[in-house]
């Protein structure tokens, strides 16, 4: 028994000694992290996320590196929970010597917030869109807004299209009640009213229950805030056959809902990252799965993170948390897959709206947020 | 150094947890999958007295969710005093998915599926621990503490009365002994370890949410209690330090990252498996 | 009418829930195991189907398909795990522990293969409209469901009481020491058992996904409730079962009238616990 104690103490040895060492020397490979869920519920959005950051990564290392650096992405998986996200964050940290980690899902990363503000290491989020992440630490970027911005943007439309009345579908977890919260909050401060709520737990497919409350209140216009299960909720929409619009925010962009018929008429705003195709093709061909939104933000906040890099080693400073973020705010704007421009701690984006017609995505119209 | 500290820490935290469950599932023989539910209720009440508008010193507020957890505890284990062992199972599965839901969907008590954010640190007599060596200092203690009790709950007549009820909980009865009073009196003692747990766990990450107290968690700790050895101290406090080191232990075999991350559960499933055919006692524990 | 759209959606959900459940019965009230494993043999023939539907099979080619994937799957649990663990007397807590290892082993496996991401079956006729009346609309997928579940049902029921196979089952059930010593030979028994119940679960395994969609996690929800349903009905009643499962989805959604949607669930296993306190044998318990 006492063996086996040892062994893993052995193990654990091995990985301290194993780790990186900090900053940069002349052609040291420099190593990032990433704690992403990759297991769990949240591992359909986790694994694009990794894949648009190894895609990146690969990439640049191609190409030599960063001035001559080779790159390195060490991933964590936190499973979604904010605990094993804190864990991984000081194991990255301390014995590995990141000096900048990307983030996703809000849960794990407010909870590492306070840990990245204390021990300065530069955090990016290009996938949580929750509304506390633009003030969590001074150390946390996020590249794409928070879901009140989208929120704002739909809801002006709707009440322009004449839809006052609404209902609302949400996930019964972070990100769908806080879309839940920003549309009742918001919403009627555009002119409309809010008839009627229903929650839904994450994958929890079978929506006609709630679908069927929600269209005995009549509504004009149902908004949707669910992260997964958009094909089933497309197919079941169009089985009921209703009489209203359903709209939605960047969560609703699934490449399996928009290709799928039923799909017609769903309208969402849209975050916009666009891939070029030669791009879409090449990440396709690698890793047999479409660049979707997640793979397609992540990708750019690899870019983003490597043209900071860039600098930071042009300016022959070290590679430290403080030293990024600095250079990431002097920069300001970036053009990777879509400019945008950090003035605060999230990222000014253009944000379109969409309608799903016929397996495309097509937008309707264009909105700066601010 | 953060790193091993929080390990420590957090090992801490589930060798308490480790001991509570080792008494219900393995000493008395209660099935309970509902541990983490308890563990939950013990950190929501912490959080919250430390949170609240006229907030509270952290002792008091532990021992409050402590005495909660007590109630709690033993309320939940009545069913199976009226159920027979494999009923209660369902039960148990029933009740964490209960309090999960009580979890997700109470906002104004537990703030809901967001969470709750910002729990300041444990303090002693209004002195906080802003020091993350001062943390793992205070959950070693209370770790140190609650092994010390199990070991002496365990060497007394009680500890043996709980050994005989397990074994022939009929004889037990038929000798005069208070066979309810026993199984109760111990599911308090669990409950009290799991609620300081909860309120350790609190202060330490500052961040808690309904998905640390899931089904998911509840299998975890059983998984440290089988691993680590049924029915011992031993084993209780092998158990968390093993599995919690484990997934960092795993990181370092070399795994493509596509599903790096489901072999790693999958390398826990297949432990379960293999220790239940071939060691069933865990490492340190006496036959389940 | 709302009220009714609602309660014949309930009724497709219990009709498969119902299959789930009278499968779970055959294999608890033979084997007296709780075979946590069951959601994970369920979740695999739905993917299996997944697998030929997807490159051109019909749907009744990858349904025998994954009926026979299943029935295989759940003959090697019995057989190689469940088996060796009773020749070395295991307690039905290891035997459970090592069930929920096979079931992260069998979802993890599933999520490596296939991805965590849901994945729909592509068969157009399935989402296809029917009306019945002014107020009610079913897809073709929906009453398959219920056709199918509803000749299963009928299926095991004269199963067990007509055939030879069936009450020799039933006699195992019954009195497993004594059967043991008229040579109806048990173990044999229990394969076949888990052969027949992993076979009739793939039929949900298939329609269920075929509605809503595949995950590889997504099968301990239904497993607990079907459950549910088994116990309160009755352990040994088939048809208390299959009533009861559907009268637990009928109500769930029903109760959406009444209550709002996020407590359904909770509300259910609340009920169930009470339920576990006053009346544990179920309503239909098989005389003992």
């Amino acid at each position: 028994m006492l063996r086996k104690v040892g062994l893993a103490i052995a193990a654990l040895a091995v990985g301290t000694i194993g780790g990186g060492t900090p900053g940069a020397r002349a052609a040291d490979p420099i190593q990032f992290g990433a704690i992403l869920p990759l297991t769990g519920p949240g591992a359909v959005v986790g694994t694009q996320e990794q894949r648009g950051i190894q895609f990146a990564i690969d990439a640049i290392n191609a190409k030599g590196g960063v001035q001559g650096h080779k790159i390195t992405v060490l991933f964590e998986d936190n499973q979604a929970k904010p605990d094993v996200a804190v864990l991984s964050f000081n194991k990255l940290v301390d014995l590995q010597h990141v000096q900048m980690i990307f983030t996703g899902y809000s849960g794990p990363t407010l909870a590492m917030a306070p840990l990245a503000t204390r021990k300065k290491i530069l955090m990016v989020n290009a996938g949580a869109q929750a509304d506390k992440l633009g003030t969590a630490s001074p150390y946390l970027v996020n590249t794409l807004p928070s879901t009140g911005d989208e929120v704002k943007v739909i809801s002006k439309y709707l009440i322009e299209q004449g839809k006052k009345n609404a209902a609302v579908l949400y996930e019964n977890d972070a990100a769908g009640i806080g879309g839940r919260d920003d549309f009742v909050d918001l919403f009627p401060k555009a002119g409309g009213a809010i008839l009627a709520q229903e929650p839904t737990q994450f994958g929890q497919t079978d929506y006609r229950p709630a679908l069927l409350k929600l269209a005995a209140a009549k509504p004009d216009v149902m908004y949707v805030v669910i992260t997964a299960g958009m094909v089933q909720l497309a197919d079941q929409l169009k089985q009921m056959n209703p009489s209203f619009v359903t709209a939605g925010s960047t969560f609703m962009s699934d490449p399996a809902a928009i290709a799928d018929p039923n799909s017609t008429g769903l309208i969402h705003t849209q975050v916009q990252i666009d891939a070029p195709p030669e791009l879409s093709a090449a990440f396709k061909a690698t890793y047999g799965a479409d660049m979707d939104f997640f793979a397609r933000q992540y990708y750019n906040a690899a870019q983003i993170i490597l043209t900071t890099l860039d600098k930071v080693l042009t300016e022959k400073q070290a590679v430290t948390g403080e030293n990024l973020r600095t250079a990431l705010f002097a920069i300001r704007a970036f053009h990777g897959l879509i400019p945008m421009e950090f003035k605060t701690n999230t990222a000014t984006v253009p944000i379109s709206i969409n309608m799903m017609k016929d397996g495309k995505d097509v937008t309707i119209k264009q909105v700066t947020a601010d | 150094m953060d790193f091993w500290l929080s390990y420590v820490t957090l090992a801490a935290i589930y060798v308490l947890l480790g001991l509570s469950t080792n008494l219900l599932v393995g000493i008395v023989g209660i099935f309970s999958v509902s541990q983490a539910a308890i563990f939950g209720v013990g950190a929501y009440i912490v959080a919250h007295f430390l949170m609240a508008a006229d907030p509270i010193s952290f002792l008091p507020a532990l021992a409050i969710a402590a005495a909660c957890c007590i109630a709690l505890n033993v309320l939940v284990t009545l069913p199976s005093l009226r159920v027979s062992g494999d009923y209660f199972v369902v039960t148990s599965f029933g009740i964490q998915l209960l309090a999960t839901a009580v979890f997700t969907n109470w906002t104004g008590g537990t703030g809901g599926a967001n969470g709750l954010p910002g729990i300041p640190p444990p303090d002693l007599w209004h002195r906080p621990l802003e020091d993350a060596w001062q943390v793992m200092a205070l959950c070693l203690a209370a770790c140190v503490l609650g092994c010390v009790c199990f070991f002496l709950v365990m060497r007394a007549p009680y500890g043996r009365l709980l050994r005989a009820i397990r074994e022939d909980e009929l004889a037990v009865a038929a000798a005069g002994k208070n066979v309810l009073r026993a199984k109760v009196s111990a599911a308090a003692l669990a409950g009290a370890f799991a609620g300081v747990a909860g309120g350790l766990y609190a202060t330490f990450l500052s961040f808690i949410d309904p998905s640390s107290f899931d089904l998911d968690s509840s299998i975890l700790l059983l998984t440290m209690v089988v691993v680590g050895g049924a029915r011992t101290l031993v084993g209780s406090i092998l158990g968390p330090f093993l599995l919690l080191a484990l997934p960092q232990v795993l990181t370092m075999i070399d795994i493509p990252t596509t599903f790096a991350a489901a072999m790693r559960q999958l390398i826990y499933g297949v432990l379960l498996i293999l220790f239940m055919l071939f060691r069933p006692q865990g490492l340190a524990g006496e036959r389940l | 009418m709302l009220w009714l759209q609602l309660l014949v959606n309930g009724l497709v959900t219990g009709c498969a829930l119902g299959v789930v459940a009278i499968s779970f019965s055959l294999i608890y009230a033979t084997t007296k195991l709780f075979h946590v494993a069951h959601a994970g043999v369920y979740t695999m023939s739905g993917y299996v189907a997944w697998s030929l539907a997807s490159r051109g099979a019909p749907l009744i080619v990858a349904m025998v398909v994954a009926i026979a994937a299943a029935t295989v799957l759940g003959a090697l649990i019995q057989g190689q795990l469940y088996a060796r663990l009773e020749r070395r007397r295991a307690t039905h807590l290891v035997v459970l522990i090592a069930s929920l290892g096979v079931l992260a082993v069998i979802q993890n496996v599933l999520a490596a293969l296939y991805t965590p991401n849901i994945l729909q079956f592509d068969l157009p006729w399935a989402a296809n409209v029917v009306s019945l009346g002014a107020s009610v609309r079913l897809t073709w997928t929906q009453i398959l469901t219920i056709a199918v579940s509803l000749a299963a049902f009928i299926g095991v029921i004269w199963f067990a009481h007509f055939t030879i196979l069936g009450k020799r089952i039933r006699a195992v059930a019954a009195n497993p020491f004594l059967a043991e010593i008229t040579r109806l030979r048990p173990q044999s028994v229990y394969v076949i058992v888990m052969a027949i119940a992993s076979a009739i679960v793939a039929l949900p395994g298939v329609l269920v996904p075929l509605d809503l969609g595949l995950q590889p996690y997504g099968g301990v929800t239904p497993l607990l409730t079907a459950t549910i349903a088994m116990i309160a009905g009755g352990v040994g009643s088939i048809g208390g079962a299959f009533l009861l499962a559907v009268a637990i989805a009928v109500l769930q959604n029903l109760s959406l009238l009444l209550i709002p949607g996020e407590w359904s669930i909770g509300i259910t296993f609340f009920i169930f616990v009470i339920f576990m306190l006053f009346r544990p044998t179920g309503l239909f318990a098989a005389a003992r």
